[in-house]
């Protein structure tokens, strides 16, 4: 065993003195490429913990597209006309198409206090909650019903009512919204 | 391979070329990456990757590792930030006497400290101020406004202009002869009848607090340095990084420290100032002969006497020109200092520079530019100055200045008196001459700038265009586009080719610092500005510097523009250039450029003067012509020289790039300007300007060490 530490030892010996009777740019040399590699290695292994290069290439791609759609949806809001937009027959206001509809669905993320008031008219129970709660609303969703390819939106009322802790959810179809140019709300929630 | 041998080093500078574009063409521009995405915006994005350190949460845009490293000491500047909020507001609270509220209140420890050294400060600039303006703070300090109201005849009047001009002519005459003293005169006169009295008294004060302190200072840790090997060790690394780092980039922690207004400008400008005091004391008392130190210990001086009577006296020069050093730093600081709302001429040229004002600025910069020539002549002078130790004079011949300024102080008085007469029912124009109500040029230079634009609007928006689209946007992209492993391959490969395995290390480190910080991207385009204002600034200063030294009246007059122009401090530069180009990168690097230029041309003259004449005879007598003389000996030998002022000039463009973020640029310095105003900017803007001191560094170390070994190889350490 020590015979074979000891011939280890000779042999690293001699490859060190290889070395030193190597010619000085010859060693420079050497060294100059021995640290390019060290360098290029440390790197590899930092790539390894912290290169997220393809993880945020996908994210990024779907950040962008969610971010041209909403460009897309909001150039054509500013395309339709001030004023109330209409899903039915029978009024003067601008009525939209099945695709602008959808588009604006989608567009929409505001309910107003007046559609909430509207809602809450027909349902009582939402009302009363909504009114001693200080008109808190904690929720509100607009969304676009691929089956029925209607537009629906909603809000969710909760809190205390005499002691006792109550949600809401007041729901129903998007019949008309207002456009103010720069975006727009729902006007009117048929939940009946 | 005899090839190899003969020209070894050419071939390992041609193989780090090639693996370092090798690396840039192999690694590709992530599809994710815009330079506008600042990584250290710290805004809340879901395609940031995010880790925490030290309790502290650091958001990123996550790179492939060869292209930008992940920002791993992202997390330093918020922890500066807590550690100074911490320090300042929870460390160590203690109870201390209010003596407005007459009761003890809780205050942490750090920041009664600090209010004490401000409330010292600011004691202190008042008193200068008042003695030079009038007021009545220092009075009532002692004693109460209800004690003011009973004694009118209390309130300080402070100094008529004519005395404080005649002081500084006296003086200056004492100092250098009736040169320096007709520039001290009409200085002063200039400033009065231009109505710049009030705020150049102001600075002044600012600099009569923070130059001598910076001096004590500086002296004392010299001393202790000399005297210690730990010391010096221990202060070294502080020195090497105040030395390149932007004085700009101190202002934002004593912003945090130290609050807004001069108080606080005062103790960052002492910060910024002791470095040079400390070197050029070390310089001073190393440089003096063993021999005279055995003389003072053979005449049996114990330590404190070899020291006072003996080594400072005999290093006086070198401690002296540390004196001008600290009045120059003092001075450019005072005005940079504006940034954090220090009063005088600084706040002036800051205010009209952001009115677009260049007239206004023109006059406040010409004033700081004249005030900063006689201080600088004036300290030179008294460097050089010997005393005459043998002189036999009497009382009369002794303190014939003193005497005569005793005079100059009565008369200015009676004319004070007199104007009071003369000027009834307006401003005492013998006393002061109130700011705004002196001559002004203002409106005729702004009509020069305006018809500047008018006639020459479209051939500067030519060349605006031309140098931004063809030259310095490509150039920029070109830094941007280097993947950061290329980028440490090639300057760990310089170090290494130049200085071995230790300055491999050295700027391996360095340059770590700044590729893991979050502002790689910056300071890529800050190194970028800064090439290309050295690179134009060497063609021009080496080609001056050569062509000057031909003549011996040039070369003589060259360097007295370079010392004139290098009094001036930085921010000045900016007035002409915007007055020329406006608010554009152009701007920034004209004056980069103009400011850079001064040490090229002063180096390539310096070093090109240092050749041996007896080599010149030896090149003559061999029958060399006046071309082969300079290529084949002059500028081999001065190269090591003009390789230091290389090195300058890269500090100095850096300053001015820094600088420059005030007309709008996107480097390291904009960031530095928007910490300013950031209430947690202190972190920031204090790693920010390591970042920048780290750039300069790396540069200084490759240098020198190249200039160290050549001058080696030549015999000429």
């Amino acid at each position: 065993m020590e015979k074979w530490k000891i011939t280890g030892i000779m042999s690293k010996e001699s490859y060190i003195n290889k070395i030193k009777d190597l010619p000085e740019f010859v060693r420079q040399f050497l060294g100059l490429i021995v640290l390019t590699i060290v360098i290029i290695l440390s790197f590899s292994i930092l790539n390894k913990f912290y290169g997220e290069g393809e993880d945020l290439v996908k994210r990024m791609k779907i950040e962008e597209e969610r971010i041209a759609q909403e460009k897309k949806l909001s150039e054509l809001i500013s395309k339709l006309p001030s004023g109330i937009l209409v899903t039915f027959d029978g009024t003067d206001k601008y009525k939209l198409t099945n695709e602008l509809y959808e588009a604006v669905c989608n567009a929409t993320k505001l309910i107003p206090q007046r559609a909430i008031m509207g809602a809450n008219f027909l349902n009582f129970r939402a009302h009363e909650l909504y009114t001693i709660n200080g008109n808190k609303i904690s929720d509100t969703f607009v969304k676009w019903d691929k089956e029925k390819n209607k537009c629906f939106a909603g809000f969710v009322v909760s809190g205390k009512n005499v002691g006792v802790d109550e949600t809401i959810t007041v729901s129903g179809e998007a019949l008309s919204f207002l456009s103010t140019g720069i975006d727009t709300r729902v006007y009117f929630i048929k939940n009946f | 391979m005899e090839i190899f041998k003969k020209y070894p080093k050419l071939f390992q500078w041609l193989f780090l070329l090639i693996v370092f574009f090798a690396l840039c063409f192999a690694i590709d521009v992530p599809e994710t990456y815009k330079f506008i995405r600042g990584q250290a915006e710290f805004v809340k994005d879901p395609n940031q990757s995010t880790y925490v350190f030290l309790g502290k949460e650091v958001r990123y845009y996550a790179f492939d590792v060869f292209w930008r490293l992940p920002p791993l000491l992202g997390w330093l500047p918020i922890w500066i930030n807590d550690s100074l909020f911490f320090l300042m507001n929870e460390w160590m609270p203690m109870e201390f006497w209010n003596e407005d509220t007459q009761e003890y209140k809780s205050r942490p420890i750090v920041l009664q400290i600090s209010r004490n050294l401000t409330a010292v400060m600011t004691f202190l600039i008042e008193l200068i101020r008042e003695v030079l303006l009038g007021g009545l703070e220092t009075i009532v300090a002692f004693t109460s406004w209800d004690w003011i109201d009973k004694n009118p005849w209390a309130e300080l009047p402070g100094l008529p202009w004519t005395i404080v001009a005649a002081g500084a002519t006296i003086l200056s005459y004492k100092l250098s002869g009736k040169g320096l003293a007709s520039f001290a005169f009409l200085t002063m006169v200039y400033i009065s009848i231009f109505g710049q009295w009030k705020p150049s008294m102001q600075t002044l004060s600012f600099i009569l607090v923070a130059a001598p302190l910076s001096f004590i200072f500086g002296l004392a840790l010299g001393i202790a340095a000399f005297k210690s090997k730990r010391i010096e060790k221990a202060l070294y690394p502080i020195l090497l990084v105040m030395q390149t780092m932007p004085q700009y980039a101190v202002l934002v922690p004593a912003l945090v420290l130290f609050g807004v207004g001069d108080h606080a400008a005062v103790i960052i400008t002492m910060v910024v100032a002791v470095p040079p005091m400390i070197l050029l004391t070390l310089l001073g008392l190393r440089a003096i002969p063993p021999e005279v130190i055995e003389a003072g210990r053979m005449s049996g001086c114990s330590n404190w006497q070899l020291m006072f009577k003996v080594l400072i006296p005999t290093a006086r020069r070198d401690i002296l020109i540390g004196v001008n050093q600290v009045i120059m730093v003092c001075f450019s600081m005072a005005v940079i200092s504006a940034f954090i709302g220090a009063k005088g001429l600084g706040f002036n040229l800051l205010l009209a520079l952001n009115q677009l004002n260049i007239g206004l600025a023109l006059e406040a910069g010409l004033c700081i530019s004249l005030i900063a020539i006689l201080l600088d002549k004036m300290s030179l002078a008294w460097a050089n100055k010997q005393t005459d130790y043998f002189g036999n004079l009497t009382f009369l011949q002794r303190n014939k200045n003193l005497l005569f300024f005793g005079v100059t102080v009565v008369i200015g008085i009676l004319l004070a008196y007199i104007g009071t007469f003369l000027f009834k029912g307006t401003f005492n124009y013998l006393f002061e001459v109130p700011h705004n109500k002196g001559i002004s040029t203002a409106d005729f230079w702004n009509k020069g700038v305006d018809w500047i634009f008018d006639t020459f609007f479209v051939y500067i928006k030519a060349f605006n265009t031309w140098l931004i689209t063809e030259v310095l946007q490509p150039m920029r992209a070109l830094y941007l586009r280097m993947p950061a492993v290329a980028t440490l391959v090639l300057v760990v490969g310089a170090g290494y080719l130049i200085g071995g395995i230790r300055s491999a290390l050295v700027v391996c480190g360095l340059t770590l610092f700044i590729a893991l910080s979050p502002w790689w991207d910056r300071a890529l385009v800050t190194t970028y500005m800064a090439t290309f204002g050295v690179i134009v600034s060497c063609i021009i200063g080496f080609s001056v510097g050569t062509l000057c030294f031909q003549n011996k009246t040039s070369a003589k007059f060259m360097l007295g523009v370079c010392d004139i122009f290098q009094t001036f401090p930085s921010f000045v530069y900016l007035i002409p250039v915007m007055m020329l180009f406006g608010i554009t990168d152009t701007s920034v690097l004209i004056a980069v450029i103009v400011y850079a230029t001064i040490p090229a041309t002063r180096y390539t003259i310096e070093g090109l003067r240092s050749v041996p004449v007896g080599l010149h005879d030896a090149a003559t007598m061999s029958g060399v012509n006046k071309f082969q003389r300079l290529t084949k000996i002059e500028f081999p030998l001065a190269f090591p020289h003009m390789m230091l002022g290389l090195n300058q000039t890269i500090v100095f463009a850096l300053f001015m790039v820094i600088i420059g973020a005030f007309i709008g640029t996107e480097d390291l310095g904009q960031y530095i300007l928007k910490a300013l105003s950031d209430k947690n900017g202190a972190g920031i803007g204090l790693t920010l300007g390591i970042c920048v001191a780290f750039i300069g560094l790396i540069f200084d170390n490759l240098i020198r060490t190249w200039v160290d070994k050549r001058k080696k190889h030549l015999g000429i350490a």
